[in-house]
């Protein structure tokens, strides 16, 4: 995707917003932008989204996008569910598709207990967790997010970090913008921020929080891998495992488990009632970059323990 | 487009827009009906009551589009133009409008047929009227072809002074409630036009080619317009009502 000396005014009498932006976004990019309020930041989000056309320039391969607006009004007349149901017709995903991938991101983001209530009877958190639900639901190419962040609980930022890392892994494009400096710190591939004359700067490397991550050491870290022992997970729930981002395998292990060994880092440990109980043992590799995401998520389900957190190639 | 046609359905049977213009169709027509038989025999014949019905969808046709293009706040417009595009967003919201329009078209049209006898001024019962109808069908031909005159203007009128085009929620009001009378008092209007040269005709009205032409280019025109205005949508100017 590219933006070729884009341009953007309201008006022919009115001042430029944008000017002259020109940048190549590669598959896979997290971009973070940044600027004084009213600087132009959401109008270059909405024209990167495809919200709002250029004034002048263009904007070329820009592939299925989600976009989380700033501020998302609940005045439509649906609940959240219907709402989202819609969003994923619109986003190429009808019937059952849709609907399995609207439950996961009402589960993700834990929006499930409000979901059949009407959009107007949310509050403004609630009704950002539907925003937010309705631009990942597709796995978009490119998700821009307008302070998506704002007014969310700590456990839905948490998972919208997740799903931003998530998105990129798997080589789509995330524009963003944010107040928190720490949001994402050090995970950014670059940084976009706009002067005075709306015009922007970037810079490559999350620079102001983290020194850049490069492509060699992303790789050598990626390789190792993590191994992360669990009690109390339900057999049908080793696919779900499997297929969250970063995990490389999910295994059923006999009933005691790998010995646990010195210096292991226990997160909670309940084995007395668990021994010999329905759900198994489970043994899952998790590349290091999301073993920390991997571990939150695993920590938040019911009845599942980590017993053991140790890297790859240790005994 | 699909998904899109359907969504923006959902909006306008489920916030419950389609009420209003379904009310004041419903009074109007009838109104009609009841006014032309005080006005003493002959009653009123086939042909007129469906030029009534069809002059009387202008204005509720231009408002149920005004309805249509105000339902969707900016913020949930922009998630559904960034998941398809700008014009197709604003090209389903125009179209689920007329699609609304063309249902009153035709339950106005039923109302006549059964009201109005098609031949001689005394009416002869719902069963005699539809009957004198199947045996003259030119005259409800005719009046389809009005029907969809107006069903274009009234489209054309709501697309041309309602959101992105016209912001302002009490300019586009008036605006569109001027337009629509204009349109039917003026021979400027395709509908005006063919109105008045219905009502001079003996027994069939027929709207002549280029009424029917100019309505179709008038819609063409307004909606391309509307179109356009979309894709530049500008959240921080006077939020719709």
């Amino acid at each position: 995707m590219r933006l070729e000396a884009v341009g953007k005014r309201y008006g022919v009498r009115q001042p430029w917003v944008v000017r002259d932006v020109s940048a190549d976004v590669a598959a896979g990019r997290l971009i973070r932008l940044q600027g004084r309020n009213g600087s132009g930041k959401s109008t270059l989000l909405r024209v990167v989204a495809g919200v709002t056309s250029t004034s002048r320039g263009r904007v070329t391969g820009r592939p299925p996008t989600g976009y989380v607006p700033e501020r998302f009004p609940g005045s439509l007349p649906f609940s959240g569910r219907d709402y989202l149901l819609h969003m994923a017709r619109l986003h190429g995903l009808p019937g059952d598709a849709g609907r399995q991938r609207v439950d996961e991101w009402l589960d993700r983001l834990g929006a499930t207990s409000y979901a059949a209530a009407p959009l107007r009877d949310l509050s403004k958190g609630m009704c950002q967790k539907v925003a937010i639900a309705q631009a990942l639901l597709s796995r978009p190419g490119l998700l821009v997010l307008d302070e998506a962040w704002t007014g969310l609980d700590q456990a839905a930022r948490a998972a919208l970090d997740e799903a931003v890392i998530e998105r990129t892994a798997d080589g789509g494009r995330v524009i963003f913008v944010d107040h928190d400096p720490a949001r994402l710190a050090g995970r950014a591939d670059e940084r976009w921020r706009f002067d005075d004359a709306g015009r922007v700067q970037v810079t490559r490397g999350d620079a102001a929080t983290a020194p850049p991550v490069t492509e060699a050491s992303r790789s050598a870290t990626e390789s190792a891998g993590v191994i992360i022992e669990l009690t109390g997970v339900e057999a049908d729930s080793l696919s779900r495992l499997a297929n969250l981002p970063g995990v490389l395998s999910a295994a059923e292990i006999a009933a005691p488990g790998i010995a646990s060994g010195h210096g292991v880092a226990a997160a909670k440990t309940d084995r007395a009632d668990r021994a010999g109980a329905g759900p198994v043992r489970a043994l899952i590799q998790v590349t290091e970059p999301r073993s920390d995401a991997v571990l939150r998520h695993v920590l938040a389900w019911d009845g599942v323990h980590v017993v053991e957190v140790r890297r790859a190639g240790d005994p | 487009m699909t998904a899109l046609l359907r969504y923006q359905a959902a909006i306008l049977l489920r916030s419950n827009r389609w009420i209003l213009p379904l009310i004041a169709y419903g009074v109007l027509v009838f109104s009609g009906a009841v006014g032309g038989r005080q006005a003493g025999p002959p009653w009123l014949s086939l042909a007129d009551g469906l030029d009534w019905s069809a002059a009387m969808l202008i204005p509720v046709v231009a408002f149920l589009t005004r309805s249509m293009l105000t339902a969707e706040p900016d913020a949930s417009r922009a998630c559904v133009a960034a998941a398809t595009s700008t014009v197709r967003a604003q090209l389903a919201a125009l179209l689920v409008a007329l699609g609304g329009g063309l249902l009153l078209a035709v339950a106005g049209t039923c109302f006549e047929v059964l009201a109005n006898p098609a031949v001689t001024g005394k009416s002869a019962g719902f069963l005699g009227n539809v009957a004198a109808t199947v045996t003259h069908p030119e005259t409800l031909t005719a009046g389809l072809a009005m029907t969809a005159v107006c069903l274009l203007v009234g489209s054309a009128v709501g697309a041309l002074f309602n959101p992105p085009l016209l912001r302002h929620p009490a300019a586009a009001m008036l605006a569109t409630l001027a337009a629509a009378i204009f349109a039917l008092a003026s021979d400027v209007s395709p509908a005006g036009a063919a109105l008045r040269h219905a009502s001079s005709a003996q027994s069939q009205h027929w709207p002549s080619a280029v009424n029917v032409l100019s309505a179709a280019c008038l819609l063409a025109i307004t909606w391309s317009a509307s179109l356009f205005a979309a894709t530049r949508r500008d959240t921080r100017s006077a939020s719709p009502a």
